[in-house]
């Protein structure tokens, strides 16, 4: 070990590079620290996200179920099919958010 | 003493009346913050790239780390491609991100000396993610023309299912901009009336005789522990914001998934 050490020092231009490659490392094993340390996305945040995306596709469906109504005077039945079909969306819409967030997280495990 | 009213600071007040045809469009305060934020960012950006160094100054840096930041999230979420919308996204993450931030102060040199938090009224963040909608739309049916109504038919689905499949997908798409809208506005509102839930407890207790007085340091700890949760948020939700926004302008450049 120090005998590469030696060897490294002799030379000016291997010493550069070496010093390149152990910076390098030692910025890859911070960032992967960091990452690893602070997950950004707090748990608050990421249960607000799931709630308010399920709860906005029930609203629209419900509230889109409601102008039909309105409009084509079938009473209950848009409101009723609006809602389940909104129901759907939203549990669509936290499907794809939580995709969404497992595939950051496994990017940033993979880099 | 002091005003425990948690809902009181979210009340907006003309600064300057003025009515157009019966409308009312006075400045008020929330206008006030929004033109600060505006000047401010403004300002941040002139100053720091008036002077171009190869070593960066303080200020310089801050900009170039704003930038690095924004630019890495676009292509890391809507590819390099994305990175036509830069102005946008960044613009927004800025006046997010500086409008939260204003809200976090208590006391502002605005009239009446109390601070307000834009993005804590709902309409608000509601126009700036139907603005988001809009460009994700209008750009998608420029760009893509009738085949971005492909994000409403999602490939390799039964005939006879596109029947359900295809409601629930506008339905989704529909709610984003209430969802994106209700996220920031929600984790704004809470998080203030939090904070000044506890701070309102210092005083109530604080005048409560010495048993009070030295049980009013608990929720005074509260109160710093949440002010610098409070930050936390005002960033994450920026964030988030434009995150989502980039996402979803994914899908104006690709709208087949």
């Amino acid at each position: 070990m120090s005998d590469q050490d030696e060897s490294n020092h002799s030379d000016p231009r291997d010493k550069a590079s070496d010093f390149e490659r152990r910076l390098n490392a030692k910025i890859e094993a911070r960032r992967v620290e960091e990452e690893r340390r602070n997950p950004s996305r707090s748990g608050w945040s990421i249960g607000l996200r799931y709630g308010s995306d399920f709860f906005a596709g029930v609203l629209v469906g419900a509230g889109g179920g409601l102008v039909i109504d309105r409009l084509l005077g079938w009473t209950p039945w848009g409101l009723i099919v609006g809602l389940i079909l909104g129901f759907a969306a939203g549990t669509l819409n936290v499907v794809r958010a939580a995709r969404d967030i497992n595939a950051s997280g496994d990017t940033g495990a993979k880099n | 003493m002091a005003d425990t009213n948690p809902i009181r600071q979210f009340e907006i007040h003309p600064i300057l009346p003025m009515e157009v045809n019966g409308i009312d469009l006075s400045f008020t305060n929330s206008s006030y913050f929004m033109a600060v934020a505006v000047v401010g960012v403004t300002l941040l950006m002139w100053l720091a790239t008036t002077k171009r160094a190869l070593v960066p100054s303080r200020g310089q840096s801050v900009a170039e780390m704003l930038y690095e930041f924004v630019a890495g999230m676009i292509r890391s979420t809507a590819g390099t491609e994305g990175l036509r919308f830069f102005p946008f996204v960044f613009t927004l993450f800025m006046f997010i991100l500086t409008v939260n931030m204003l809200g976090m102060m208590h006391y502002f040199p605005a009239p009446g000396m109390h601070g307000f938090t834009v993005t804590s009224h709902i309409i608000v963040t509601f126009a700036l993610s139907m603005l988001v909608m809009a460009i994700v739309v209008g750009y998608g049916v420029w760009k893509n023309g009738f085949k971005f109504l492909k994000l409403f038919v999602p490939s390799g689905v039964p005939l006879p299912l596109y029947i359900i499949v295809t409601p629930i997908e506008v339905i989704s798409f529909l709610s984003r901009p209430l969802s994106l809208s209700v996220r920031l506005f929600a984790n704004m509102l809470a998080g203030h009336i939090l904070l000044k839930v506890f701070a309102s407890f210092i005083v109530m207790m604080g005048t409560a005789g010495v048993l009070g007085f030295l049980g009013a340091t608990l929720p005074l700890f509260m109160v710093v522990a949440l002010t610098a949760l409070e930050f936390l948020v005002a960033f994450l939700q920026a964030y988030v914001f434009a995150i989502l926004t980039c996402i979803y302008l994914n899908d104006a450049l690709h709208p087949g998934h």
